[in-house]
């Protein structure tokens, strides 16, 4: 009962493993136990979190975007070369997310429109966009940011930056927008079947190619939320980001099938993500652990939910199956199988015979 | 039908002329003709790709047309989109459920309808209690049964105010019950205005529900009007004529070999995914024919006896040996091959070079290294024996006609040298000429000794070629048929079970 | 127009643009046609070749592997924890190629028991593989960019040797190239990695021993990508736990630019190589002209977007034609 309801909701079982560590860490030192430390991972989870968001919705399309490691670094890097030219900040900030959602909006169109593979196509633009990112730049870091930029992030509050707290309306308005709304449920029944959902009147390309905008003009977010965090932006910002967004959403319960998933999960699962990182920092153990913890919770998650889908899967077939498997229900209906067919065979004798 | 006005004054809602439709070099419509009007049910028959689903999904905007004129409500609409064929208030309901298996009941039927989420949830509610269909609406749709599937695809277009509904097959898996609760639904629709398409093969229900039939054969109308003017049996000769078929089914041509041969394969109280009790033997040089309507259980039988699906109870011996607990590859080494009926899905590598194909239930009996000359050389001897029709052995198996593939085929489960051949649809969908060439390599393998287990849902080719003919019903065995006891009537009698519609079947 | 068949096949384009490329580099700047610049510039990128040769088979049975680039990582650094433990260096060298190809067949078991995608399956493996290089690279202290260095002189001399006039990582990438040709082409291993790419369930019932294939082709990439990590350490005289995260997207850019399909069922040998040789020639020569190596990645990842594309177009330019030929050909009649 509790493994069927787990695995329905995948969200919980990532809540749960979160307040695992959680415990771990109290049993350490009591004194990290408390509400502050959950706020510490959520400061350090931001970036994950508005990654996982556009994961979570590329993925629900049964699409994929390698590429948003390096629209983070792109739109970074344009946000502060503008600030350093003396544009306004949110005049700046405006600008990466346009650009942003431009990268995203070509990822779709080469996905939809050209039915390129995601992964192929993505895969391109990973390399193409972070060689924007350089040539841009001129390969030196961008330093000097406005101090106003970089305030976005300090805390303010009720311990919360002006940025978190946008992450955090962000979250629940994504979540509930890709619940409820016609819009974010198209992107599920595209990912879901996409023949079916073309049937139904959906605008199949056009949702395909929103989703990767969206997604885009997320990862632009992440990259400004990144610059303003660390106060310079070096060429690499964003590099393998990609790869913890999408484990971040599978942790989450987000299928890469398309069709299953919301942005709850993926963000606990974002959570997890960091929070494993956080807790290492604060059990003073090294930070090489965190890829080898992700990887094998990530594994052991990964593989319990496909033997329990497998079970699943059985246990239905077996259903389906079950008068003709179990001897016991074979009984009764063979029984009048039998007896139906007997005076059928009887009777085509004598229509036969009086042929 | 009967408290309906004549409606042949009515403007009409869909206006088919001339329509063409290609799939790749292949014509699927043939300048149909087709007209439908307000509270009309007009009733579309024909084998299979005889071109209706085709010409339903067109009128949805899922197919464009390639030459002639369709218009809805009188407008112009040949470059209608399933946007746009919504806007115009037109539902198609498949044959196939094409739900979204993730999602719940509710999300599959109200996705992407406009209107108030409760509003529409109660009225969802009622209409499944009219319907009297058992499902919740949190269910996931991809853990519901074909049956239910097939509900809940009615449903998303009995909630649409749809002005033409199409129903593609609507009634194949239902209960006579729901068959009627659905026909109920279908006169209240008809009496608002709405015109609807109904696709089915039943018969009877066309008599009950429809104003005017139209009859389909190889992507033309070859009979259309009220179903009344129709006797059953012009019908079914429009539907099923085959043209230059008499040559070569006519009569009962399968002549039992005076005396039996060695056993080849027996299957003992055999239980498993869909069938129980299933006891028969089957001799060398004999066709053993294994009868039934579609889902009665014989495909599960065959692929249990081949080693893809697990059995559950019961035995098999192959040459006096036992088979249990086995994979394909045991099979095919004790000698028992298995032609599968979807040769696109679980037959052929269609993408992949003839010669791939023709070896492939034999790599596992050569060594490491590649012999690829004497897989060629095998290959072109194969070509010459079954008369496959291709350009090189190297060509990818799709660019094959339908029965050019059905021969490769073949070919490859006779490379692996059977003793006991399972034959599942061996003739679905391929040409009169092939079909002959088929029925001959069929006969010949018999007499050459090879013990065949033959599936179809062909009566007239089970009557054929088959010695013996075992008629499943449900899942369980209906009867054995012998000598000249095997007859179409008797086979669709015992594969029907009592009180089949006879008119149907025949 | 008839093109010979040879020349409609996508290898020969490839050759082509291989020598196009070349020459249009050495008209720039004609140090780029020296045989000794274009023999030791493939120093820089045939680790990624090594790789992409395997990887070739894997994409073509339809799966995918992102943990390679790990793999190339945790190889190195078992090498160096293993020398600095003082094992002998050859010892420590195929202890590191056995790891790697253990970890492959941990992705195929880990497959086949989850019945999950590969390509979630492996990068959950590749977050594992790397965090373990992390971790074992953490523990012998060699945190930070330097990795493990100071390798016996032998080994690092390897990179730099000479086979009949060729650097030695070269000749092993042209006689891997010949070796895993043979294999695909020509043995009923590769025979089974066409089939299952093709159509698994059709591969199931003729009995194909699916799970066997995939072990070996998972086996066979990771230890490609083991190999290469040692070719690194090697070339750089030291070994570092991030040795691969470059290499990941490259490798899977040359096994699709060389025609192999990502949904599995087709693709060459000789492509992946042609394409891997194309892509770091790429690379070498817009360095020599004076583009910095980032912007040269850009334009890689450009030309595989525009020939992907292209590719795109061109399927559905011909599904046009077809259809609009067969439409004309009926009005006719």
């Amino acid at each position: 009962m509790i493994i069927r309801f787990l695995q329905r909701h995948r969200e919980a079982s990532v809540a749960l493993i979160i307040v695992f560590l959680f415990a771990i860490l109290g049993l350490v030192d009591r004194s990290y136990l408390s509400f502050d430390t959950v706020l510490l991972v959520y400061g350090n989870s931001l970036i994950l979190f508005v990654l996982a968001i556009g994961a979570t919705m590329v993925m629900a399309t049964h699409g994929l975007d390698v590429s948003v490691g390096s629209i983070m670094g792109l739109a970074a890097v344009v946000a502060g070369l503008l600030m350093n030219a003396g544009w306004g900040i949110p005049a700046a900030i405006g600008v990466a997310l346009l650009v942003g959602l431009v990268c995203g909006l070509f990822n779709g169109a080469l996905v939809s429109l050209l039915n390129v593979s995601a992964i192929v196509a993505t895969l391109g633009t990973l390399g193409l966009y972070r060689g924007l990112v350089h040539l841009l730049s001129g390969g030196a870091w961008i330093e000097g940011l406005p101090e106003n930029f970089k305030a976005l992030t300090k805390a303010g509050s009720l311990g919360l930056s002006p940025v978190a707290w946008l992450v955090l309306v962000l979250l629940i308005v994504a979540h509930l927008g890709l619940r409820y709304t016609a819009f974010g449920r198209s992107m599920f029944a595209v990912g879901d079947n996409r023949e079916g959902a073309r049937l139904i009147g959906i605008r199949v390309n056009e949702v395909q190619i929103a989703a990767y905008g969206l997604n885009g003009l997320l990862s632009a977010l992440a990259g400004v939320i990144f610059a303003s965090q660390i106060g310079f932006i070096p060429n690499t910002a964003g590099t393998g980001m990609e790869m913890r967004a999408i484990a971040s959403s599978v942790l989450g319960g987000v299928s890469l099938l398309g069709g299953t998933g919301t942005v709850l999960g993926a963000a606990l699962g974002a959570y997890f993500m960091t929070s494993i990182d956080s807790i290492l920092v604060l059990l003073r153990l090294e930070a090489y652990w965190n890829d080898i913890i992700a990887g094998a919770i990530l594994l052991v998650v990964l593989i319990t939910d496909g033997k329990i889908r497998e079970a699943v899967d059985r246990h239905l077939r077996y259903q389906k199956y079950r008068k003709f498997i179990d001897p016991q229900a074979a009984g009764q209906h063979a029984d009048a199988a039998k007896a139906a067919a007997r005076p059928l065979k009887t009777t085509l004798e004598t229509s036969e015979a009086r042929k | 039908m009967a408290g309906t006005s004549p409606t042949d004054q009515r403007a009409p809602l869909v206006e088919a002329r001339q329509i063409w439709k290609f799939f790749g070099s292949i014509a699927v419509l043939r300048g149909v003709d087709l007209t439908l009007r307000p509270g009309e049910v007009h009733a579309l028959l024909g084998g299979n790709g005889a071109g209706k689903s085709t010409l339903m999904k067109m009128i949805a905007g899922l197919h464009s047309l390639d030459r002639g004129e369709l218009l809805v409500c009188g407008e112009d609409a040949s470059a209608m989109t399933p946007v746009t064929a919504r806007q115009a208030g037109i539902h198609l309901v498949p044959q196939e459920p094409m739900l979204f298996p993730s999602l719940s009941v509710e999300e599959n039927v109200l996705m992407h309808v406009p209107g108030n989420r409760k509003e529409l949830r109660a009225r969802l509610e009622t209409m499944i209690g009219e319907i009297g269909a058992g499902m919740t609406l949190s269910t996931q749709a991809g853990q519901l049964e074909v049956a239910d599937q097939q509900m809940v695809e009615i449903l998303r277009g009995l909630i649409r105010d749809a002005r033409i509904l199409i129903l593609d097959e609507p009634t194949s898996a239902l209960t006579p019950r729901e068959v009627g609760k659905l026909f109920a639904r279908i006169r209240a629709l008809t009496a608002q205005g709405v015109g609807i398409f109904f696709i089915s093969h039943k018969l009877g229900e066309i008599r009950e529900i429809a104003d005017i039939v139209s009859i389909l054969r190889d992507g033309q109308v070859v009979l259309a009007g009220p179903p009344k003017s129709f006797t059953d049996a012009e019908i079914v000769a429009a539907m099923t004529h085959v043209e230059g078929r008499e040559d070569f089914t006519l009569g009962h041509a399968a002549v039992a070999p005076a005396e039996r041969g060695a056993e080849r394969l027996r299957v003992e109280g055999l239980a498993g995914e869909g069938f129980a009790d299933v006891t028969f033997s089957l001799h060398s040089g004999e066709i053993l024919g294994l009868a039934g309507v579609v889902g009665s259980g014989r495909t599960e039988l065959a692929e249990t006896i081949y080693g893809i699906r697990p059995a559950a109870r019961g035995r098999v011996f192959v040459e006096g040996k036992p088979l249990s607990g086995h994979g394909p590859r045991d099979s095919l080494d004790a000698g028992v091959v298995y032609l599968p009926e979807d040769r696109q899905v679980s037959g052929l590598f269609v993408n992949a070079p003839l010669v791939w194909n023709a070896s492939a239930l034999v790599l596992h009996r050569g060594r490491q290294w590649l012999p690829l000359a004497k897989e060629r050389a095998d290959f072109s001897e194969q070509i010459k024996l079954l008369g496959i029709v291709c350009g090189s052995s190297d060509q990818p198996v799709r660019t094959l006609s339908g029965g050019n593939q059905q021969k490769v085929l073949l070919a490859k489960c006779l490379a692996a040298g059977p003793r006991v051949l399972i034959l599942d649809e061996p003739t679905r969908g391929v040409d009169v000429a092939v079909r002959a060439d088929i029925y001959r390599l069929i006969d010949r393998l018999a007499a050459e000794g090879l013990a065949i287990l033959l599936i179809s849902s062909d009566h007239e080719e089970v009557e054929r070629l088959s010695h013996r003919v075992l008629v499943m019903n449900h899942g369980y065995p209906g009867g054995m048929l012998e000598g000249s006891d095997i007859t179409i009537n008797a086979i669709a009698r015992l594969s029907f079970g009592v009180g089949a519609n006879l008119d149907a079947a025949q | 127009m008839r093109l010979h068949p040879a020349l409609k096949r996508w290898e020969s384009v490839l050759a082509l643009l291989l020598v196009a490329e070349i020459l249009l580099f050495g008209a720039i700047n004609p140090v780029f046609l020296q045989p000794s610049m274009l023999l030791y510039a493939t120093s820089d990128f045939i680790h990624i070749g090594i790789t992409a040769l395997a990887l070739t088979l894997v994409i073509i049975t339809g799966g995918i592997d992102l943990s390679l680039g790990s793999v190339m990582g945790l190889s190195a650094i078992t090498l160096g924890i293993l020398w600095v433990d003082g094992v002998n260096i050859w010892v420590a060298a195929l202890a590191a190629l056995a790891v790697g190809t253990l970890s492959g067949v941990f992705n195929a078991v880990a497959i086949h028991l989850s019945k999950v995608n590969p390509l979630v399956i492996t990068l959950g493996t590749g977050f594992l593989y790397g965090g373990a290089a992390l971790v074992l690279s953490g523990l012998a202290g060699a945190t930070g960019y330097e990795g493990i260095s100071n390798f016996d002189p032998a080994f690092v001399n390897l990179a730099n040797l000479q086979v009949v006039g060729l650097p030695l990582p070269f000749a092993l990438f042209l006689a891997l190239t010949v070796g895993f040709m043979a294999l695909l082409h020509r043995t009923r291993f590769g025979r089974y990695v066409y089939l299952i790419g093709q159509n698994p369930r059709a591969a199931a019932y003729a009995g194909t021993p699916v799970f066997r294939t995939l072990v070996v082709a998972y086996a066979l990439t990771s230890l490609m990508a083991a190999l290469s990590g040692l070719i690194l350490a090697s070339y750089f005289g030291s070994a570092r736990s991030d040795f691969g995260t470059t290499a990941l997207m490259p490798a899977i850019t040359a096994v699709v630019l060389g025609g192999t399909s990502i949904y599995g069922g087709s693709g060459t040998i000789l492509g992946t190589a042609l394409a891997a040789l194309l892509v770091g020639y790429l690379q070498t020569g817009l360095q020599l002209v004076g583009v910095s190596s980032h912007v040269s990645s850009a334009l890689s990842g450009g030309l595989l977007v525009i020939v992907v594309a292209l590719r795109s177009l061109s399927e559905m330019g011909r599904v046009w034609f077809q259809h609009r030929r067969v439409l004309r050909n009926v009005a006719a009649e």
